[in-house]
């Protein structure tokens, strides 16, 4: 990849692009947005490839310690919650002149909730909580890795997981109760 | 609001009601020509730029700032060093009354054991011009009230070493000042006078300084000779009686040196001062000049048996003296005898 070799990125995305679109999608909940921020965490490896190689050459010790998925994960968090807090921003600050007829969330619970029940309840965390349930919940990250993979310190992130299992867990008691 | 768990951030465990739940949000497969597409944008891309700073040779981060916090140190070291070794080459040091740089021949001595070899003396300072005043009145001891010529031929024996000093001080403030005017057109690339030239100049100078003296000594003789008779008529003087005309001599000298800096000044210049200065020394310094004046024309009457008569257009001073009429030259030492 250092080498710019188009084969080395083609095995990359191969090896690496799923689970970092599982992450994206769970993250943003579309399509589009997800293969957009996976397809940039993926440019970003091939430029900054040349440096990590002179970071961690091969054979050394530095280069047993770099886990490209971890760094890859980590890119691909922010992103989503750079993007996801850029969302809300634009969004928020627009008013539609005409009523909005898209349907309300809870009408949009009710109306998914044969099949994206849990897509509502996932998207109702706020995006540093989403991301701490989806690393660990569903990549299965141990903590140390999913907080190195937001930029924290275990403490802070296990204090934030703690908060977005809870609000998961009041959301999905909310949700039975309006059934 | 809830019955579900009573801790509510507590792992989500497998099976569970929530983990069930959790579990149907599925995940759509990425197309299957995304690895193309994230290609083909790579290979749009242009490459980076390089980097604005240099990474420290391979090294990790850390190391790097360690080079270059370490290149910095070694650098203000230098620096500092060059500062200090220029300081002390120029000797700005022992302006600054710092003792902290020994010079070459005492680090040699004391490395050899020897002595050091003596410095040469240096020229001997010329004590800073005693202000004229003072010096005029120089402390000349009295005991008593003189009544005997003894005491009183002491007593101008004294005075006349004081005198004697101040004149050797005034020779050495002039030879000083001579060779600080000679060393400053040196230093500023103006023409130098000739050994002629200076000379001639200082033969100027001894030649007003010994008709000034003439001048004085005369009247010191006079004085003197006065003074002499007082006492031989059984009259006892004290310190005061002496001291006394030397001051009204300091003043003479001082009105002197004022008018001979009038009589330098343009006629405007000079009226501009004399407006200046208060009633009673205007007044005074006018009727200084008029006594000059009649003096030098009383001189030159007596002169004129042998000598042509000078031009000289005016046969009185003018009843209102203008100030223009300061403008002619004379003789400084006529006003500036002392005793």
């Amino acid at each position: 990849m250092a080498a710019r070799d188009p084969a080395a990125l083609r095995e990359a995305i191969a090896r690496h692009a799923g689970p970092l679109h599982r992450i994206a999608w769970r993250m943003t909940g579309d399509s589009h947005e997800a293969e957009d921020i996976v397809q940039e965490a993926m440019l970003r490896l091939w430029n900054h490839a040349p440096r990590l190689a002179a970071r961690h050459p091969a054979g050394s010790g530095a280069a047993s310690t770099l886990r490209l998925s971890g760094w890859l994960k980590r890119v691909v968090t922010n992103l989503a919650i750079d993007r996801l807090r850029l969302a809300r921003r634009v969004s928020g600050e627009d008013v539609p002149e005409r009523a909005d007829d898209t349907p309300l969330a809870d009408v949009r619970i009710e109306a998914d909730q044969g099949d994206g029940s849990t897509r509502a309840l996932v998207m109702a965390l706020p995006e540093r909580q989403r991301a701490a349930i989806v690393l660990t919940y569903y990549e299965d990250l141990p903590n140390g890795e999913a907080a190195a993979a937001m930029d924290m310190n275990i403490k802070a992130f296990e204090s934030l997981l703690h908060r977005a299992r809870a609000g998961l867990r009041q959301a999905f008691a909310a949700q039975g109760d309006a059934r | 609001m809830s019955g579900v768990d009573h801790d509510d951030g507590a792992p989500i465990a497998p099976g569970s009601p929530l983990a069930r739940v959790l579990d149907d949000f599925a995940v759509p497969a990425l197309p299957a020509g995304f690895a193309d597409r994230v290609l083909a944008a790579a290979e749009a891309r242009p490459s980076p730029l390089p980097e604005l700073r240099r990474s420290g040779g391979g090294g990790g981060r850390g190391q790097g700032r360690g080079w270059r916090l370490g290149r910095r140190m070694a650098i203000g070291a230098i620096g500092f060093g060059a500062l200090a070794t220029a300081a002390a080459a120029t000797g700005l040091l022992d302006r600054f009354d710092l003792p902290a740089v020994p010079s070459p021949e005492k680090v040699w001595a004391s490395i050899t054991g020897k002595e050091a070899a003596p410095v040469p003396a240096a020229a001997p300072v010329v004590p800073p011009p005693a202000d004229p005043e003072p010096a005029a009145l120089a402390p000349v001891r009295i005991e008593g009230r003189i009544d005997t010529p003894e005491e009183l031929g002491e007593a101008f024996r004294r005075i006349d070493e004081v005198r004697q000093g101040r004149v050797e001080a005034r020779r050495q403030i002039i030879d000083s000042r001579i060779e600080s005017e000679i060393e400053r057109r040196r230093a500023a690339g103006l023409p130098l006078p000739t050994p002629e030239e200076e000379a001639r100049v200082r033969q100027r100078i001894e030649d007003a300084r010994t008709r000034r003296e003439g001048l004085v000594a005369e009247r010191i003789e006079a004085r003197r000779e006065e003074l002499l008779q007082r006492v031989e008529s059984g009259e006892g003087l004290t310190r005061e009686d002496i001291a006394r005309p030397l001051r009204d001599d300091a003043r003479a000298l001082e009105r002197a040196g004022r008018l001979e800096r009038l009589r330098r000044m343009t006629p405007q210049q000079r009226r501009e001062a004399l407006r200046q200065l208060p009633a009673d020394e205007r007044r005074e310094l006018i009727e200084a000049w008029r006594q000059r004046r009649a003096g030098r024309l009383d001189g030159e009457t007596a002169a004129t048996a042998s000598t042509p008569a000078p031009e000289r257009p005016e046969a009185s001073p003018a009843p209102e003296p203008q100030t223009s009429q300061f403008g002619t030259p004379g003789d400084p030492s006529a006003a500036a005898a002392p005793l």
